[in-house]
């Protein structure tokens, strides 16, 4: 135990399905059972003993440079590796154990409830403004809560600080919840044990306080050797008294309050070792003294020194130390029988938040200590992590910092002055002591010593961010908030360079490890379902995503395979008549003076001259000239088109259609009515006959021919109708207000019944358009295509002025095809492994293309499919060669479409 | 040619999502609605609490476009000056004006302006203004727990010093495009909510979901409308 702040590493533990379980902090409950995490065998039967007889054989950086050669042995050696140094096993059968990601909104969030955090939310909250306040520790308070030198006066300063805010309404407080990382707009996350609420505030004070620094000396990983804080921590929170008899190092006051509060706890403190050569000059020397306590200045704790069986102190080296040179002077060394040493040697600043808000940090030489001199705006820091230590100017800077963010808030505020640090550093600029036997800890979670940086600074990685790779320190479960500031502070000294010129490493979010559970809250998997979406489901459809949409691919039935089903729903298409659901293609009306142009602007082909009660193919480019959707534009009115657009597109063609509206600035109305209209397509020989039941106008091919569209009535309801043929020279769309789909369905499929009138699904579709031989956005083309590669050159008006993605198409057309989408076959009675889409086409060892629509068709009473080939191959009766998954090649006919006579 | 003998019931958007729960449905304005669920003492219980209602049944009529405004003045509908607020367009209608030019009007229970304006409407007599077909999933969510309901599906500031009273907030909610404001039903405090219709069982599912973990859950519309 080193911290007890929810940094130890070597107290994790698991609960049945809570993991990683800091033992530091986390308070025992009824019913836990709990594990130490990542050990074999627990400290006093410690199976990986071994080790640490090996360790002068294992420097750090040793197996990055032992064990990737050979190559094939490397898994074995991760293997092994990743046994020692993981964190727990992988439990795969961990339920889904979801927790509440909130959003809350506040004027001002304080984080840290220690006096500076506590005195600004007080101040803030004073002056009305709406405050969170978050400390991850069970109570508020931060320091005040342990940190007493043996009185009471903290205390009864915490008392009343902790009434006044209890007395606030228009303070929210979050205990125990950690301020996981800083997003933009002032987004903090803040994790509790029940999930994470986003909080969103209009200013943040940073009170986070500091980490407490240990020094560095020979066995400081015994148990027993703990931080100041730590031990104050025993014994305020939890009435732990940590030693009977115990050594302080320090090299500031800190130290001698952790004496008095030792002895305020009955612990003799057997002596106060001063790394400093000064020493302290205040009230606690004089206290110390007369309690009886011998203090060394000018001195260090050389070696700790460990019982027999290492489980423990029995004893300190203390020897003189010169805090110039930073040696320690073991030939004048006295032993000093104790069972625990505590350790105060400095502070770092909590500053990752800050951090990840862009703040700008400066080394102050005046308290040894990184301390913010630029803050965004709406960010400000208070306290200890700001670099004030007395305890009165914390509660001044909480109360600066409060008038600050009022005043970032359009509010008056007085000026509150904060005292400049006095008299000696809190921080030791240098509290190492080197020793021949090593072992003096700088990283308890990464084992890392003084010696493994000087090493990889031998070896070029003396770049903060390298040395931090290569030693891995800070990289442990304590993330470096024990070791980072000690390994900069080393590395400024091997580099003969101040501190600041070393800088920092870089604090990303989250601040502390947090369960995925946690990350990944509810899901939110929106769908969207059409009003016929019921009656699938009862009908036994087989659902498929697309885009946001779930559609029936097939209708299952028992016994019989999907691609048996597939070629049924086909064959009703064919021979009588078929009903699909098409309420999810995306449907856009185009109004006012305008739309006709813009029409002409968006889309290739033409539209100004499209007569009323017509429909016209609508392809649609990007500016570089590639294929991005397809669809139909119905003319129903002068000033009123109706544009369906590919289901999975629907959305980003709206998005564009409004973009480009915005540009261009034409008299144009855009209206996305996809979710609004139902459609059903009802398609095949029979479609006129069961459609002409519903409706009252002429269908024959005269009075409503293809491509023909109207406004009219079905059931008493207004729809539009539509004759289309993407997937039968046969077919009607009917488009009707979408809470009416399901009505219809079910009007169509009676009137349907005695044509034997089959639903089918888009799996289905996929292969009668295909026999058709139309291709389709995103399934025969992909993020390159071309019109020209797919022989849209009919869809191009390159006489208009313009359009997207003319311009580029006029290059691209001076430029050699690369590639060409034909229809072709296999021989009629081939049998052997099929291809499948994306299967290569091959000419020797080159590749010419890929396979993008291939199926068995019942219609052309063979396999079929769309193909991109060398454009040398493009002509009816080229053949080419089709590489299957197995390896086998076999060989394609180019053909012309349709595959089979409609007619 | 088949007609109809009466007029076809429509299905509310997200009567999918309802049949689960097997409700006890009725009839209004022409489409199916779920009037009860649990009883009126469980759903009463809710409501105060935290309930969800779907109310896709109400009337609607929504216009677009740079005279919009003006047309709908001229039918005697008060509309609302504020871009993103809404107010009452006539009594028992309230209108939504959602961003500069596009109009939502919608019949409370015991409103019926939407279908003499759907009536008059005709797109060639009034350039500048067009319909905007909808199919809205709609949603009274009310109770006192509504705010912590909404503070997990929407990252928006909704509290009452944030949400001015007759304001309208395009957001998202549960990952969709939604729109919510704040409403006073019956002297109690209640937020609607409008999606596309088609995501409308997934939002019920969603809306649902975390009402029943925090004690509440489906409301049917007779709970809050007696007759």
């Amino acid at each position: 135990m080193l911290s007890f702040a929810n940094h130890d590493v070597n107290v994790m533990v698991t609960d049945g399905n809570d993991t990683n379980i800091r033992g530091d902090v986390v308070a025992l409950s009824n019913g836990m059972k709990l594990d130490a995490v990542n050990t074999d065998g627990g400290v006093i039967k410690d199976k990986n003993k071994y080790i640490d007889s090996l360790s002068p054989l294992l420097p750090v950086g040793f197996y990055y440079k032992a064990f990737h050669k050979p190559a094939s042995l490397f898994p074995f050696w991760e293997k092994v590796i990743r046994k020692a140094a993981g964190l727990g096993v992988v439990n795969f059968n961990y339920p889904r154990i979801t927790k509440r990601k909130l959003n809350q909104h506040c004027d001002l969030l304080v984080i840290g409830a220690g006096p500076s955090g506590l005195s600004a939310a007080l101040a803030a909250a004073s002056e009305g403004l709406e405050v969170v306040l978050v400390d991850e520790n069970r109570s508020l308070g931060g320091s005040l809560n342990y940190d007493y030198a043996g009185s009471d006066a903290s205390r009864k300063i915490l008392e009343e600080l902790q009434a006044k805010v209890a007395a606030t309404a228009n303070i929210h407080v979050y205990l125990d919840a950690y301020a996981a990382g800083y997003y933009a707009d002032h987004m903090v996350p803040v994790v509790t044990a029940n999930g994470i609420t986003r909080v969103r505030a209009k200013a943040v004070i940073v009170a986070t306080g500091v980490f407490e620094q240990p020094p560095v000396f020979h066995n400081n990983d015994l148990p027993g050797v703990m931080l100041g804080s730590a031990a104050q921590r025993l014994i305020n929170r939890y009435a732990v008294k940590p030693f009977n008899k115990g050594v302080v190092v320090t090299a500031n006051a800190q130290g001698y309050r952790v004496a008095l509060d030792l002895l305020n706890a009955g612990a003799k403190v057997a002596a106060l070792v001063d790394m400093r050569a000064e020493g302290q000059r205040d009230d606690l020397v004089g206290e110390l003294v007369r309690k009886g306590v011998k203090i060394y200045p000018a001195s260090c704790v050389y070696e700790a020194v460990p019982t027999r069986d290492k489980l423990g102190v029995q004893g300190a080296v203390i020897c003189p130390f010169d805090e110039a040179t930073g040696q320690a002077d073991p030939g004048k060394s006295v032993n000093i029988e104790c069972d625990g040493i505590a350790m105060s040697a400095g502070w770092a600043p909590a500053a990752a938040l800050l951090y990840q808000s862009g703040i700008g940090m400066g080394y102050s030489n005046e308290i040894q200590q990184f301390v913010p001199n630029r803050l965004p705006a709406g960010i400000f820091a208070a306290g200890r992590v700001n670099g004030v230590y007395c305890l009165q100017q914390r509660a001044n800077d909480g109360m600066r910092a409060a008038a600050e963010v009022l005043r970032y808030l359009g509010k008056s505020a007085p000026q509150v002055t904060v005292e400049k640090h006095q008299g000696p550093s809190p921080s030791h600029p240098y509290p190492f002591v080197e020793h021949p036997k090593g072992k003096n800890f700088v990283d308890f979670d990464e084992d890392i010593q003084i010696k493994d940086f000087i090493n990889a600074a031998k070896e070029g990685f003396d770049n903060i961010e390298l040395m931090k790779r290569f030693t891995t320190v800070g990289m442990g479960p304590s993330q470096g908030k024990h070791s980072n500031m000690n390994a900069i502070r080393i590395l400024a000294k091997i580099r003969n360079l101040p501190v600041e010129k070393i800088g920092t490493t870089t604090a990303r979010p989250f601040f502390h490890p947090t369960p995925f559970g946690h990350l990944g809250g509810r899901s939110f998997h929106s769908h969207r379902l059409t009003s016929i979406h019921a009656w699938h489901e009862s009908a036994g459809a087989f659902f498929v995503d697309v885009g946001a949409w779930s559609r029936p691919a097939y209708y299952q039935k028992p016994g019989k395979s999907k691609q048996q089903l597939v070629l049924e729903e086909a064959q009703a298409v064919r021979q009588s008549a078929g009903i699909i659901d098409g309420g999810t293609l995306g449907k856009i009306e185009v109004c006012g003076p305008d739309a006709a142009l813009f029409l002409e602007r968006f889309y290739t082909g033409k539209f100004a001259d499209q007569k009323v009660g017509t429909t016209r193919y609508a392809l649609l480019l990007d500016e570089s000239g590639v294929i991005v959707d397809d669809g139909i534009a119905s003319r129903l009115a002068d000033e009123l088109f109706y544009l369906t657009i590919s289901t999975s597109n629907a959305a980003a063609v709206y998005r564009e259609m409004q973009r480009w509206l915005q540009i261009w600035q034409l008299n144009v109305g855009l209206v996305n009515v996809t979710g609004a209209y139902g459609l059903i397509n009802v398609a095949g020989p029979a479609a006129r006959e069961i459609v002409g039941k519903l409706v009252s106008i002429d269908l024959s091919d005269a009075a409503f021919p293809m491509g023909a569209a109207c406004e009219t009535e079905v059931l008493g309801v207004p729809v539009r109708l539509v004759r289309v043929g993407f997937v039968a020279n046969l077919a009607y769309e009917i488009h009707m207000p979408s809470a009416h789909g399901l009505n219809f369905w079910q009007a169509l499929l009676e009137a349907g019944a005695s044509h034997g009138i089959r639903p089918f699904g888009t799996d289905t579709q996929r292969l009668l358009r295909l026999e058709i031989g139309h291709h389709m956005p995103g399934y025969d083309t992909d993020g390159l295509t071309n019109p020209y590669e797919v022989g849209a050159e009919s869809a191009l008006a390159m006489d208009k002025p313009f359009f997207i993605g003319q311009r580029s198409l006029k290059i691209i057309s001076k430029k050699k095809l690369a590639k060409i989408l034909v229809p072709f076959v296999l021989p009629q009675e081939y049998s052997g492994e099929m291809p499948q889409d994306c299967n290569l086409v091959i000419d020797g060892s080159a590749i010419k293309g890929r396979v993008t629509s291939i199926s068995a068709s019942p219609a052309a009473k063979r396999i079929i499919g769309l193909a991109y080939v060398d454009p040398a191959k493009d002509k009816p009766g080229s053949v080419f060669d089709i590489r299957t998954d197995n390896g086998s090649i076999v060989k394609a006919t180019v053909v012309e479409t349709p595959f089979f006579n409609a007619d | 040619m088949t007609t109809p003998q009466t007029a076809m019931i429509r299905k509310t958007p997200v009567a999918y999502a309802q049949q689960a729960l097997k409700p006890k449905m009725g009839e209004l304005h022409g489409m199916e609605v779920a009037l009860e669920f649990e009883g009126a003492n469980v759903e009463n219980a809710r409501k105060q609490l935290l309930g969800v209602t779907d109310v896709s049944c109400f009337q609607r009529f929504s216009v677009k476009g740079p005279q919009a405004a003006a047309w709908l003045a001229g039918k005697g509908m008060n509309t609302p000056a504020a871009i993103n607020s809404w107010d009452e367009a006539a009594p028992g209608t309230m209108i939504l004006r959602l961003g500069g030019s596009e109009f939502l009007l919608e019949d409370q229970y015991s409103g019926d302006t939407c279908p003499g304006l759907a009536k008059d409407f005709k797109q060639a007599d009034v350039p500048g203004v067009y319909k905007v077909q909808r199919a809205d999933a709609a949603f009274i969510l009310s109770g006192s727990e509504a705010l912590d309901l909404l503070s997990e599906l929407c990252m928006l500031d909704l509290r009452d010093s944030a949400l001015s009273g007759n304001a309208v907030v395009m957001t998202q909610i549960a990952g969709i495009s939604a729109t919510l404001l704040r409403q006073t039903l019956n002297g109690q405090q209640v937020y609607r909510i409008w999606c596309d219709g088609t995501y409308g069982p997934y939002l019920w599912d969603m809306l649902t979901e975390v009402a029943q973990e925090l004690g509440g859950g489906a409301v049917g519309l007779s709970c809050h409308f007696k007759k």
